[in-house]
């Protein structure tokens, strides 16, 4: 029994216990009126606010430490978070992580921008760590179907080092990558199923 | 907020036009990611990548201490727990234990209170503050891009005030990359420092990074102590001799097997032991310049594993654990994640003989690491050697230090 527990507290991959309890999660967003802004069911409708549902557990977390250590400065989530408990943090990942990912109301497809969006998440290899559907995986975000205006601001963040996540990868990936690039990957990722 | 560093520029074999020269990069191909750089083609699409940090701790019910394995005679037990992210230790004359950390950006106090471990947060939002170091009375806490002491700290631990600005005396490398200490004082009064290579494998001036450096207590009077060590992440002092000795990290994408971390033992001031050229005597084909052989670079004395990671180390300078035991040294390996097979995740021991040769590396702290099913339990990140003579064994992935006792 110890084992089975440990086993599922602990992956090589992730290295994250996955240890929240997503009802209590569940009744902590409502309690703290998350869905507000990420929407009752982690599918944001509000501009440049991403969506939860559906990311990797442990890229939650972690973000949300990031908030209240105040080592990500994304205004209002740096005061939102504080006074959240470790176990707290990772009870809003287990609800958020297991809702059903889906998309709001997006724009239609524009080809052009697609295409070049696809062209360079190959030249990027996005999908060596968000895999191959970019539904992400541990500390890396899941991409598929997230806002689109979201993913600009976030790449921007990263390519400006305004913005770091748990290391520098991100920054290293987006070093150079212009405002069109940004735009092109945003649309193309906003885009999968 | 406190400033944080500008992301480092890495100068990548291939890579080095379109990393220098911002109106360049368009054209290039995207620089790697700093852990997928010097990665050939060949393995592009290998899953291999770091795990994951945990910032969150784990309860004392969770931690795998029924999986941890000490020989024969040695007791291990729960010392410390709700240190997230614990990395590098110092222990104060009092007895307190800092503890510095990476990611989550913080540094503890640790104190026994009762019986019981009480562990304070005593600075917060830093870069990587991974090095920390006691003397006269002073914290010294050394982050990526700041480097800060807090005078009279224990007697402040529950407000230790603004610190002292270092930063610009000690005039440190920025590069995000690599760029977390190790900081101790040596017998001679010095602040000595690791500064690591800004990339996995690259051409860069080695007169300013994979060195180890000393300074003044102030921050003055550097001076190279050792060149050419890609990165040094835990160094001691011989007991005896008093010559410094060292840990390092190897490179990735080089195979499973190649190259292995090593030990160093630094016999004079300024010895250069061959990165990026060459790693015990492996010469590494991806960097065309320098020497085509590796005779003129001092040799490790052991080496320590393929990517086991080899950090913390200290000499045993205690009298509780059984005279075999005394000036040999422990050293934590944090874990592989450029190896199929996970490598590391354990304490080993270096055994030295009267003449201070190496004879053999022996597991001491084993479990973390879990063969059948490929994962680990845990990370350990530094050792201590406390004065009652245990051994402390900080554990960053479950935010947990652990106690090694003998006897009774």
């Amino acid at each position: 029994m110890a084992a089975a527990v440990l086993a599922a507290a602990f992956s090589v991959a992730g290295g994250a216990a996955a240890a929240g309890d997503a009802a209590r999660g569940q009744a902590l967003a409502a309690a703290r009126e998350c869905g507000q802004c990420h929407g009752p069911q982690g599918i944001s409708a509000m501009p440049g606010i991403p969506s939860l549902a559906g990311h990797p557990e442990a890229f939650i977390t972690l973000q949300l430490i990031l908030f209240r250590e105040g080592l990500r400065d994304t205004p209002p989530m740096p005061a939102l978070s504080q006074g959240l408990t470790d176990e707290q943090v990772e009870d809003l990942a287990a609800f958020y992580a297991g809702l059903p990912p889906g998309h709001a109301e997006r724009a239609p497809r524009d080809a052009a921008r697609y295409e070049a969006g696809a062209a360079l998440a190959e030249r990027l290899r996005c999908g060596t760590c968000h895999l191959p559907q970019f539904q992400g995986q541990a500390q890396m975000a899941r991409l598929t179907g997230q806002r689109e205006d979201y993913l600009v601001q976030a790449l921007t963040q990263y390519r400006d080092g305004t913005r770091r996540g748990t290391d520098t990868n991100m920054n290293a990936v987006m070093y150079g990558v212009g405002d069109a690039e940004i735009a092109a990957l945003a649309h193309f990722m906003a885009q999968q199923e | 907020m406190m400033q944080r560093p500008a992301i480092g520029r890495l100068a990548a074999i291939g890579l080095a036009a379109s990393l220098i020269l911002p109106g360049l990069a368009l054209a290039q191909p995207a620089p790697a990611p700093g852990w997928a750089q010097g990665r050939p083609d060949s393995m592009a699409a290998s899953p291999l990548a770091p795990h994951a940090p945990k910032l969150t701790a784990t309860p004392a019910a969770q931690l795998p201490t029924a999986s941890l394995r000490v020989p024969q005679g040695f007791r291990l037990e729960v010392w410390a727990t709700g240190a997230t992210g614990a990395r590098m230790m110092a222990e104060s004359p009092n007895g307190t234990v800092f503890v510095g950390t990476r990611t989550i950006g913080r540094v503890y106090a640790i104190t026994e209170e009762g019986g019981q471990r009480r562990v304070r947060t005593i600075a917060a939002q830093l870069t990587d503050p991974n090095g920390v170091a006691v003397r006269d009375g002073a914290l010294y806490v050394v982050a990526i891009n700041r480097v800060l002491r807090f005078d009279g700290i224990e007697g402040r631990l529950d407000a230790p005030g603004t610190p002292v600005d270092l930063t610009a005396a000690f005039g440190l490398p920025t590069e995000a990359h690599h760029g977390w200490k190790f900081a101790a004082f040596g017998p001679d009064g010095r602040l000595y420092l690791n500064i690591g290579v800004p990339c996995n494998i690259c051409e860069f001036d080695r007169t300013t990074h994979a060195l180890i450096v000393s300074f003044n207590p102030d921050g003055s009077g550097r001076r190279v102590e050792a060149q050419g060590i890609r990165n040094s992440v835990g160094f001691d002092w011989h007991p005896q001799t008093r010559e410094l000795w060292a840990t390092n990290n190897g490179r990735d994408w080089a195979g499973n097997d190649t190259p292995e971390d090593t030990l160093h033992r630094i016999r004079r001031s300024g010895e250069d032991f061959g990165f990026p050229y060459c790693t015990h005597g492996w010469r590494d084909p991806a960097i065309a310049s320098g020497p085509a052989a590796c005779a003129e670079f001092a040799a490790p004395v052991a080496l320590l594993g393929p990517h086991t990671a080899a950090l913390g180390m200290r000499f045993y300078t205690g009298t509780q654990f059984p005279e075999a035991w005394r000036n040999q040294i422990f050293i934590a390996r944090r874990g592989s994640w450029n190896r199929e097979t996970l490598s590391g995740y354990d304490v080993v021991v270096a055994k030295l003989d009267a003449q201070g040769t190496v004879t053999a590396v022996e597991p001491f702290l084993t479990g973390l690491r879990d063969e059948a099913n490929n994962r680990f339990l845990g990370r350990p990140v530094d050792v201590l050697v406390r004065r009652d003579g245990s051994l402390l064994v900080s554990d960053e992935q479950n935010g947990a230090i652990y106690r090694i006792s003998y006897g009774n």
